[in-house]
């Protein structure tokens, strides 16, 4: 399969002397879905921000065979998208309908194909009669669904997607990994950043871990890695299990069908 | 969004911005001492309220919101302008005096803004804002100010929503003591906030630039001047030309002496 997303190599520091990424790389291949799970502030949106070319690091970055510049972010751009973390971010037009044709009006499509592209994002998502509506009067969990309407309707081959789950409540959480369900059956690359196990569990073909100084530490299929409860603990991506039995504490590794004395 | 289909509801938010602006025009340039064409425009505003659907108390009731500051920046007019005086009063050692001129100014600031407030409340409430930002758009209205108009009426719940969790998180660790250090605080709290602001807008600006943001906002128009528009928009004149040139007057003039209706024309 081709290769949708090649990093090398890739460092980047903020402004005031922040490490952000710190020699970042791995592939992702076209169609698969990538899970990038890292505790927070292990620079998982910043890495995001390099890929779309917001900001700029040091290092190589390849999208969809081709090179990242200057030149060619405006194409690139047509065929990646992200959703932001805060989709108050995300929705900044005064109507969901001007925000979901955002994208498309500035691709140059026609009128009747940025109606019918937004019609058809909000469709997937199961907002199809919110297009005259305010976005700032939306619930938190149907903003989130929103946003990512903003970017589908622009069709891009890879999303980005910064934490999709947070915040959400179990029904609306579930409702959207759905969507990224429909999204992986179509065929789409997904990198989707999160620290929430379950999602990765539930969703990704393959899972990168991201270490507290910023670098990958491990790379493999979701199995493999979701199972490495050293790994796990290590990166600070789940605690100790603690619970109680009457008055005695238990701490020890999470790890399901384990059992311990009590 | 109400979903009654008045009448102003159906226009185009175009000919109601051209035929609003354009009697609150006729409105001000004329001199308040005319008083019976305030009459004749109190009228046409609340034909206009009655096409819409809208009450009079509804409309009363949302004007009276407004009304106050109008109010209160007016009242001083009658003390602070110089002419003929009307009535004075002596208190301690100040005298203050109303005089003539005062009065009609104050009259004049109260008869027109209340008539304009009148005309905001019909507009706001057929119109919603992203209609009233296209409208603004398609009649040229230069793109940076609707763009700003758009960003303030999009984040100021966020920014207020913000705010008052700072606040919120303020109180909840004060317990009255250090008056002084409290001035401290809030200008920090001005600062935080700042920063936050400055930062989503920075985020904000991503998410443009990402969807192909290039410095002009364009959005799909659904709007088309109907015959109704045209319609409404010829009544709104005709009746402006009306009132403005006397006209009214005249003819309601030679009603009396119908053999000199020309005459009176
Ligand atoms: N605008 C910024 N300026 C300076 N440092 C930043 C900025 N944004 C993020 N950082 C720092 O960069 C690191 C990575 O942040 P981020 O990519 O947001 O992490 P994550 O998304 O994984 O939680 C953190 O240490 C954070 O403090
Ligand atoms: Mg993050």
């Amino acid at each position: 399969m081709a290769r949708a997303i090649k990093v090398l190599n890739l460092t980047y520091r903020y402004p005031d002397g922040t490490i952000g990424l710190n020699d970042v790389g791995f592939e992702v291949k076209e169609g698969e879905t990538m899970v990038i799970i890292g505790a927070n502030g292990t620079g998982k949106s910043t890495l995001f921000m390099n890929l779309m070319g917001i900001l700029e690091g040091d290092g190589y970055i390849e999208i969809l065979g081709s090179k990242l510049n200057n030149m060619n972010l405006k194409n690139i751009r047509r065929e990646m998208g992200m959703i932001f973390q805060n989709p108050d971010d995300q929705l900044f037009c005064t109507t969901v309908m001007d925000d979901v044709s955002f994208g498309p009006i500035n691709l140059g499509w026609g009128k009747n194909e940025v109606i019918a592209a937004s019609q058809k994002a909000l469709a997937m998502v199961g907002l199809e009669d919110y297009e005259t509506r305010t976005s700032h009067h939306l619930s938190f969990g149907e903003k989130k669904r929103a946003a990512i309407a903003t970017v589908l309707s622009m069709n891009p081959k890879i999303l980005l997607l910064d934490e999709p789950t947070s915040g959400l409540d179990p029904r609306s959480a579930s409702k959207f990994i759905n969507i990224l369900y429909t999204l992986k059956s179509q065929g789409k690359t997904l990198l989707i950043v999160t620290h929430d196990i379950f999602l990765a569990q539930e969703i990704a073909d393959r899972v990168l871990v991201f270490s507290e100084d910023k670098h990958p530490v491990a790379v493999g299929n979701y199995k493999d890695i979701l199972n490495n409860y050293d790994l796990l603990l290590k990166n600070n991506l789940i605690h100790e299990h603690r619970h109680r039995h009457a008055d005695v504490v238990h701490e020890h590794e999470h790890q399901h069908g384990h059992s311990h004395k009590h | 969004m109400k979903c009654t289909d008045s009448l102003l509801e159906r226009l185009d938010p175009r000919s109601k911005i051209i035929s609003f602006l354009a009697i609150i025009f006729c409105m001000i340039s004329t001199p308040i001492t005319r008083l019976k064409d305030f009459g004749l425009y109190f009228l046409v505003i609340l034909t206009m309220a009655f096409v819409s659907r809208i009450k009079p108390a509804q409309l009363f009731k949302r004007g009276v919101v407004l009304i106050p500051f109008v109010l209160f920046i007016a009242m001083f007019v009658p003390f602070l302008k110089e002419g003929h005086v009307l009535w004075s009063v002596k208190i301690y050692a100040w005298t203050f005096s109303v005089t003539y001129e005062g009065v009609w100014t104050f009259l004049n600031i109260v008869v027109k803004s209340s008539l304009s407030i009148l005309l905001i409340v019909i507009a706001s409430s057929t119109t919603t804002f992203s209609d009233f930002l296209k409208g603004l758009d398609l009649l040229r209205i230069p793109q940076l100010l609707i763009m700003l108009m758009s960003f303030m009426y999009r984040y100021i719940f966020v920014l207020l929503d913000e705010a008052k969790r700072l606040m919120r998180a303020r109180s909840l660790r004060y317990f009255g003591h250090r008056y002084k250090e409290q001035f401290r605080v809030i200008g920090y709290m001005i600062g935080v906030l700042f920063i936050r602001t400055f930062e989503r807008a920075e985020r904000v600006y991503s998410a443009m630039i990402i969807r192909g943001f290039s410095g002009k906002t364009i959005s799909v128009n659904y709007l088309k001047l109907s015959r109704l528009d045209f319609l409404f928009m010829a009544g709104t004149f005709i009746s402006l030309i009306c009132i403005v040139s006397g006209l009214i007057y005249k003819i309601e003039h030679s009603k009396i002496s119908d053999t000199h209706l020309w005459h009176g024309l």
